[in-house]
């Protein structure tokens, strides 16, 4: 294989009509699939961590607001991310 | 606690973690990083070859509100799994042992415990103008016959702790059913 030119790079468009992927993808179902992916491992750190708090924490107080703490700013964040609107955080976001 | 059952007439002593002022050093950058977005336009007006990109960043776009608001959502994420480990991070001081606990990352703990009648040596370090004034530096415990030594760095007045320690060290041991 050494002595064969370099073949172009071509996407796996038999892989993705295997896996019904439109050949050309809009730039709308780009950023869907991509805030998919950022939840799915925002929800799987997050799940880690609430895990360890709970089972870690010596059944500290704080292991309960950290939680609420974090979940609130995150769904705030998410919700800027798809509406503009932050709830209580809004004013401090462009 | 959940690692260690306390014996009978055992009580925690202290807890102590690494001092606020390396938490908060720690969360450095990702406060420079949740700032850049807000800066980064403001500094391309100053070059002016790059001006013109200073318009790329206009968060009123659904686009950019989506990419900045997830730039963020994985900053906040990060800093708080940062104060997670922070927390999990402690040293306990009861009157018949010293245990320390290590969350290193996610899934990787370690929990090693000294029965105080085997410490022999006590050790402070302060090093550095910040940390003499802050009052922050490390705490060497260094048991009797095998090479065990418990480290803690970082934490807090280390001398009130080596007091602490050598206060229970020297108390007469009581008596357990072990």
């Amino acid at each position: 294989m050494v002595d064969q030119p370099l073949q172009p790079f071509a996407p796996p468009f038999a892989l993705f009509a295997q896996l019904h992927v439109p050949d050309t993808l809009s730039a709308g179902a780009a950023v869907t699939w991509a805030l998919y992916i950022v939840s799915a491992f925002w929800a799987l750190y997050t799940l880690v961590a609430i895990y360890h708090w709970l089972k870690y924490s010596h059944a500290s107080w704080v292991a309960f607001p950290a939680i609420a703490l974090h979940l609130f700013i995150s769904f705030a964040l998410m919700a800027y991310t798809l509406s503009g609107n932050a709830f209580s955080l809004t004013p401090y976001l462009p | 606690m959940k690692e260690f059952e306390l014996e009978p007439g055992e009580h925690i002593v202290k807890q102590v973690r690494k001092h606020w002022f390396l938490f908060l050093s720690g969360l450095l950058p990702y406060a420079i990083l949740a700032i850049i977005p807000f800066a980064l336009p403001k500094f391309l007006v100053f070059a002016p070859p790059l001006a013109h990109y200073a318009t790329f960043f206009e968060y009123q776009t659904p686009l950019m509100r989506a990419a900045f608001g997830v730039w963020l959502l994985i900053i906040w994420t990060g800093a708080w799994g940062a104060f997670t480990r922070y927390f999990l991070n402690v040293w306990v001081l009861t009157n018949k042992r010293i245990t320390t606990i290590k969350q290193r990352r996610f899934f990787y703990r370690e929990v090693a415990s000294l029965l105080l009648p085997r410490i022999q040596d006590v050790t402070t370090d302060v090093a550095g103008i910040l940390p003499s004034l802050l009052g922050i530096g490390d705490i060497k415990v260094q048991s009797a016959g095998a090479d065990v030594q418990f480290t803690m760095r970082g934490i807090p007045r280390p001398e009130q702790m080596r007091d602490l320690i050598l206060k229970y060290v020297s108390t007469k041991p009581q008596t357990t059913n072990i």
